[in-house]
This record gives structure tokens, C-alpha cells and sequence, in this order.
């Protein structure tokens, strides 16, 4: 391998690339790295929050412990329930409302608008507009019982654990299908329109010019939106926080997230707490990997 | 010989041991400028109550400057593990018994010495409170916090509205749980299967153990054995609270459930929406704010906390007391301070009485005219003489949290109740294992 003389312009531009990261570089090592690395010092000590008594190693039986627990196997459940009722439909929305905004004359801007706007809320607004949509009294009961011509039917969305899958999916769907639309619609717009008008000219027809050369083009695309979005849903926190804060059972609800909240800040264990988080951090990295092979493998 | 030397010996430690902890306080500068900073729950009307003894305090102790902050009760919890985990506690602070213990039992909180107040012994002070209402605080003989509000839950109803479904409030209230359900049953009001109008409905949120537990009990039930060691105690009790709250659920009766408005909080609007609802003293207060009309009116009356109509034990809504608190790790200034704040404060019992409704569980205030011309105090009284704190532990939290998810269990997601009381066993076993 060749080396760069520390004189040569390689070097010089190496040496401004690396000024130019370090506080980038700086800021992950003291704000991410350091609390991950802390995090996972803390797994193997009994630590626990308010105690002022010095934590014990106790090896892996944080992990034991979490492993063993229902309560941690139920948490993998709702989440990996919520994650693929998500991310599933986001992925594939996205592609298809990217298309739509991309391939539109007119008006493209204002779906884009509507589409993207539910993405400036905060996340426990729209937890909090959508709570009011789902009381029983609410507007979602309202217009199902309209369509269905079934007045005074309770669908029960914040109590039996299918609608509130679906309820908190939905809200999830809503909130962030505008940022991954506008992802899928930059990625189609950079593709070359040679290419385009080059299938035109050579007689594509739509189906055709989509299937065959801006989805194989918008495969770094999808590939990203896939994971981002999935990595997004695995960590899902205050939609599911808040519905139970308004009453709705625990048990669909309780993803890995909730679930860590709750045993650090309720329970005060957070060692086991950090256990759970290198869990989902480990299970989070596979999937990427997964993920990002089987793309490559398709290239 | 020996004896009287023994004795001499004695005497002697002792006596060194007073003067150490005088010299204690007197090697502690009382006099520099300090700031105490408090954190207390959002209560609008107390806290103008406390800006005006605080600033009566600070004229009279002119180096003392406090910061007096609040924050939404729900997240003090949080907030107040995070911080005194961080090291950055505040120096006075208040929460109910249930999260204040494991403050205690880690002593991060600051043990009162009765010298700091000018009293002379312990007993001095703990003799101003009604017996247990010290309980949560106390610790190896020492006394950890003063209580702010002492508070029970009886039933707050509507009149009219019973008036109006052919009800008499005076004779047709009800004093059992059975009578309530079946009067709920005819005061409920339905879109199809909508409710629209709830005769009575449960606190739900952080009440578990607070209103709910004490109908286990009034049956022979227990959460804990008296050892502390075994979990759930009485499966015929909790079996029969369980059928009750899946018959009052959506699935069944179909009388009300979390998922709807608390009812605390529309009662007061006297719209039609709730006839009865479980409440403290603190409500009337909040009730003559809200609506004066409503208040001043005769359409509304207290009635005790329902027991089972064939339960021999008498068992009212359990008590949640707050207390304010000294953090134990700052300076001995700050600690001595934080202490002398809190009992000018709640030295203060009937103001708190007269003008935010709050209860402080002392003898002088339960017998002085301002408690007895309170509305339907007596019903209160009547039941607190025999209600004991709600369960309190290091761990409490997270037992509120099982119980609260094994009534969701039974009531939201129709599951057996013999399954979900096997479950739930299981967990709070756990939890006592651990403690």
C-alpha cells in the first residue's frame, strides 16, 4: 500500500480532513462512545440508582437475570410486533408516495407538504392528538361507525391489544412517512434523466421504466430508508409511553424501550436496564448487517 | 466502687455526645448568606400559599434565600431519582410515602435533629402528629420528613344527578361495593355502547394501592404477609376483587376503565359526565375554583368509602401522605436550614387547611374549629381513624405497577382472573425476593 508523504497534497488534505471531523470525532467519542462503553462497564456491576453503597462485580448475572425474565421476553414481543407492523408499510409507502411526488407535473409541492408535515410534531403531540382520535368518544370511532354503518360501537382501540398495535402503528405511519417519502423522492430525483428519456425514447413503458431502471437505481435508497426506519421503530418510546399514561394495558405496549425506561427510572436498576440496551443495540447491529448483505447480495 | 464508676462513664459519654452535637450546630456558620432550594409538586394554590410563608421566612432569617421550583407531580419521581443519582439533589423537596421510602432506606435524606428546631427531644415533635403518620419517615428512631398532606379518598356525589334517575342521594347512596355497581349500572348513560355519562368511576393512574387494595383487604386479603416475605396473600379476596373490576370493565357490566377522562377531573364541571367520584378533602378546594356556583350549591355531598357487604373487617381507602423531606448530602447550613424552613412552613397547618384544603395529620388541627366546619369533614375523619398509610416500600413503584397491569389484565384484555392472579403473585414475589 502506498503512503502518503505527509508534504504531498494527499497529505495536506488528509491532515484538513481530519481537522475538519475531530469535532464531530470528539463529540460521538464524549457523547456517544464514552456512554455506551460506561453502559456496558455498569452490566457487569449491581448498580442501582439512589444507592449510595459502592456496586459489586456480579460477572454476567444481569444478563441471566434479564434473559430469564417473562417480562423482558414479553417486551421482544411488543417490540418486534410494533417494528414489523411499521416499518413494513413505511419502507413501501414511502417508495410508492416518492414516486408519486417525483412523477407528478402538478401540485407535487403541496402533497409533498401534506405529506411531510406530520413529521415537525413532536412526537408526544402526535401520541397526544392521536389519543384524543382514539378515545371512545373520538373521531376514529365516529368514522369507522359511519363507514360501517354501526353506530354506538366501541372498537376499543386503546384496550385490546390488536387495535392498539395497529393504533400505535398507525401513529408511527403517520408521523414519519412525510421523512422517508422525502428520502425516496431526493434519491429518484437524482437519477440521471438521460437515462430516462433514454428509456422513453427506446419506448419504456411506465411499469417498465419504474421496475427496470429506477428501482434497480433507487436500491441505496431503499436499502437506507429499510434500515432507518426499522432501526427508528425498534427504538419507539413516547407513543407507547403515553398511551399507557392514558390507561391502556401495559402488556402490548411494554417494547424494549419502555420496558429499560421503567427498570432504570422505576425499579432503579440500571445495570439490568443497560443489559436490556445492549440486547436491543446487538439485535439492532444484526439486523443492519442482515439487512445490508442480502442488498449486496441482490447487486 | 464499680457501679458508680460504670455509671460516671456513662454519664460522661453522654454528655460528650450532646456537646459534640452542639458543637456541631455551633461549628456551623448559621449566620453566612446560604440559598435553599426546593422542588415541589405543581399545586397552583399551595404554592402561592408557600411564596408568602417563604417570604415571611426569609424577613425573619434575612441570609436565607430560597428557590422555590415545581414541577409536574408525575415526573418529581423521575426527576428527583435522576438528580440525587447525579449528586445534584435539591436541599428541600416533597413526595408521597410510596417513593419517598427508598430515599430513606438509602439515606439520602437528612435525619432531623430536634436541637436544629429548639426542642429538646424527638418526641417533642412526633407527639404534634396522629399515630402511623410518621411511619414512611421513620427509621432506627430517627424521623426523616414532616408531613404536608395527609389524605384519604371517600366519594364525592352528585345529587342531582341521582335526583334525575329517580334516586334519593340521602337514603339511595352506596355503602357497599355491591350496591355500587348496581347504582352505576342505573345512573350510566350510553351512546350504543359508548359510555357517555359515568355514574361512578375508579381513580385508576398511580391509585392502586391507594383505592383499589383496601377492597382486597376489607375481604381477608393481603398484598403483603406481615413478615414482609410472601406475596398476595388470600386467593379468595383478590379472585373476588378481580371478577369485580372484569364486571365493571368494558367486557362486562361495561361501567368505566382507564381509558376514559378521570373522573376527578369532570366532576367538579357538575356537565352530566360523572355523578360519583373518589376524592380527597384537597377537592373542595379545587371544586369552589372551578366551579363556585356548584360548590356553593346543595348538589353535592361526601359519602364514606363503600365496604363489602358481607366483610366484617373495616377497611377504608388507604392514606397517602406527602412529605417534605431535607437532603442529606449537602452542608450541615443547608440541612439545618432546609429543616427550620419546613417546620415554619408546616407549622402554618391551618392556612394549609383554610385556603388549599390540605390536610397535615396533627392532633391540634384535627380538633380546631377550621377542620370541623370544613364540609363533611367528619366523613373523612370517621374513616381516616381507621385507615393506615397506602403500602410503602423501597420498592413500591414497582409493585403499584403490577397490581396496576393485573387489573388492566382482567378488565381491558378479558384474561382469567385465576391466570392473572397466578401472575401476578409470581412478580410481586419477585420483587419482595429482591428487597
Amino acid at each position: 500500500m502506498k503512503k502518503h508523504n505527509s508534504f504531498s497534497i494527499e497529505g495536506q488534505k488528509a491532515r484538513w480532513g481530519w481537522f475538519f471531523v475531530a469535532p464531530a470525532i470528539l463529540f460521538f467519542c464524549l457523547f456517544s462512545l464514552y456512554p455506551m462503553l460506561n453502559a456496558l462497564w455498569n452490566t457487569f456491576f449491581n448498580v442501582k440508582l439512589l444507592s449510595l453503597k459502592k456496586p459489586e462485580f456480579v460477572g454476567l448475572k444481569n444478563y441471566a437475570y434479564v434473559l430469564s425474565s417473562p417480562d423482558f421476553w414479553s417486551s421482544v414481543k411488543a417490540t418486534v410486533i410494533f417494528t414489523l407492523s411499521s416499518f413494513i408499510p413505511l419502507t413501501v409507502f414511502s417508495l410508492v408516495f416518492g414516486l408519486i411526488i417525483t412523477t407528478r407535473k402538478k401540485r407535487h409541492q403541496l402533497l409533498q407538504m401534506l405529506i411531510y408535515s406530520p413529521a415537525v410534531l413532536s412526537s408526544v403531540v402526535a401520541a397526544l392528538i392521536w389519543l384524543l382520535l382514539f378515545d371512545p368518544r373520538g373521531i376514529a370511532n365516529s368514522l369507522v361507525n359511519f363507514l360501517m354503518r354501526t353506530p354506538g360501537i366501541d372498537h376499543k382501540w386503546l384496550t385490546e391489544p390488536a387495535k392498539l398495535y395497529m393504533a400505535t402503528a398507525m401513529i408511527y405511519f403517520w408521523k414519519y412517512i412525510g421523512y422517508f417519502t422525502i428520502i425516496v423522492a431526493t434519491g429518484v430525483a437524482k437519477i440521471p434523466t438521460s437515462v430516462l428519456e433514454a428509456a422513453t425514447i427506446d419506448g419504456a413503458s411506465v411499469r417498465q421504466t419504474i421496475g427496470r431502471i429506477i428501482m434497480p437505481l433507487l436500491r441505496p435508497t431503499t436499502m437506507m430508508v429499510s434500515i432507518v426506519a426499522m432501526l427508528n421503530c425498534m427504538k419507539s418510546f413516547s407513543t407507547q409511553y403515553l398511551f399507557t399514561q392514558r390507561g391502556a394495558p401495559n402488556a402490548p405496549l411494554n417494547v424494549l424501550t419502555l420496558n429499560i425506561y421503567k427498570t432504570a427510572m422505576r425499579d432503579r436498576y440500571i445495570s439490568r436496564a443497560c443489559v436490556m440496551s445492549f440486547i436491543l443495540f446487538f439485535f439492532m447491529m444484526i439486523l443492519t448487517i442482515v439487512r445490508m448483505k442480502t442488498s449486496e447480495s441482490k447487486e | 466502687m464499680k457501679k458508680a464508676v460504670t455509671v460516671f462513664l456513662v454519664t460522661l459519654l453522654a454528655m460528650t455526645m450532646i456537646v459534640a452535637k452542639g458543637q456541631q450546630e455551633s461549628a456551623t456558620d448559621l449566620s453566612a448568606p446560604v440559598t435553599i432550594v426546593v422542588w415541589t409538586h405543581d399545586d397552583p394554590n399551595r404554592s402561592v400559599l408557600e411564596k408568602e410563608l417563604i417570604a415571611e421566612f426569609t424577613k425573619q432569617n434575612p441570609n436565607v434565600t430560597v428557590d422555590y421550583q415545581t414541577y409536574p407531580s408525575g415526573k418529581m419521581a423521575e426527576l428527583l431519582t435522576v438528580a440525587f443519582s447525579a449528586g445534584e439533589g435539591p436541599d428541600v423537596f416533597n413526595q408521597s410515602q410510596s417513593v419517598i421510602r427508598q430515599f430513606v432506606v438509602e439515606g439520602q435524606v437528612s435525619a432531623l435533629d430536634p436541637a436544629w428546631l429548639g426542642y429538646r427531644s424527638l418526641s417533642d415533635i412526633t407527639s404534634r402528629y396522629i399515630e402511623g403518620s410518621l411511619e414512611a419517615v421513620s427509621l432506627d428512631g430517627d424521623i426523616y420528613g414532616m408531613p404536608l398532606e395527609y389524605t384519604n379518598l371517600c366519594c364525592y356525589l352528585n345529587k342531582r344527578l341521582f335526583r334525575e334517575a329517580g334516586l334519593d342521594p340521602e337514603k339511595d347512596y352506596p355503602k357497599t361495593w355491591e350496591e355500587m355497581m348496581d347504582i352505576s349500572s342505573k345512573l350510566v348513560k350510553y351512546d350504543g355502547e359508548i359510555i357517555v355519562s359515568r355514574g361512578f368511576d375508579f381513580r385508576y393512574a398511580t391509585y392502586y394501592l391507594m383505592e383499589m387494595l383496601p377492597m382486597v383487604e376489607q375481604l381477608g386479603g393481603k398484598l403483603v404477609s406481615d413478615d414482609g416475605k410472601t406475596a398476595v396473600i388470600g386467593d379468595e379476596a383478590w379472585l373476588k376483587f378481580f371478577n369485580y373490576m372484569k364486571e365493571w370493565g368494558p367486557n362486562g357490566r361495561n361501567l368505566g376503565g382507564p381509558t376514559y377522562v378521570s373522573v376527578s377531573k369532570v366532576f367538579d364541571l357538575n356537565d352530566g359526565q360523572v355523578a360519583m367520584s373518589e376524592s380527597g378533602l384537597y377537592q373542595e378546594s379545587r371544586m369552589r375554583s372551578a366551579n363556585p356556583s356548584f360548590y356553593e350549591s346543595d348538589d353535592w355531598m361526601v359519602i364514606p368509602y363503600p365496604q363489602w357487604k358481607d366483610s366484617d373487617l373495616r377497611v377504608p381507602c388507604h392514606v397517602s401522605c406527602h412529605y417534605y423531606m431535607v437532603n442529606g448530602n449537602v452542608s450541615m447550613a443547608k440541612q439545618i436550614w432546609g429543616w427550620r424552613l419546613v417546620n415554619f412552613m408546616l407549622s402554618h397547618s391551618e392556612e394549609y387547611l383554610k385556603r388549599v384544603n390540605l390536610v397535615q395529620p396533627t392532633h391540634e388541627l384535627f380538633e380546631s374549629e377550621t377542620f370541623k366546619n370544613m364540609p363533611y369533614s367528619d366523613v373523612f375523619k370517621t374513616d381516616l381513624e381507621h385507615a393506615t398509610l397506602t403500602y410503602y416500600s423501597a420498592n413500591s413503584s414497582a409493585i403499584l405497577e403490577k397490581m396496576k397491569q393485573a387489573v388492566e389484565a382482567v378488565m381491558l384484555q378479558n384474561q382469567d382472573p385465576e391466570s392473572v392472579l397466578k401472575n401476578f403473585r409470581r412478580q410481586v414475589q419477585s420483587i419482595l425476593d429482591e428487597e
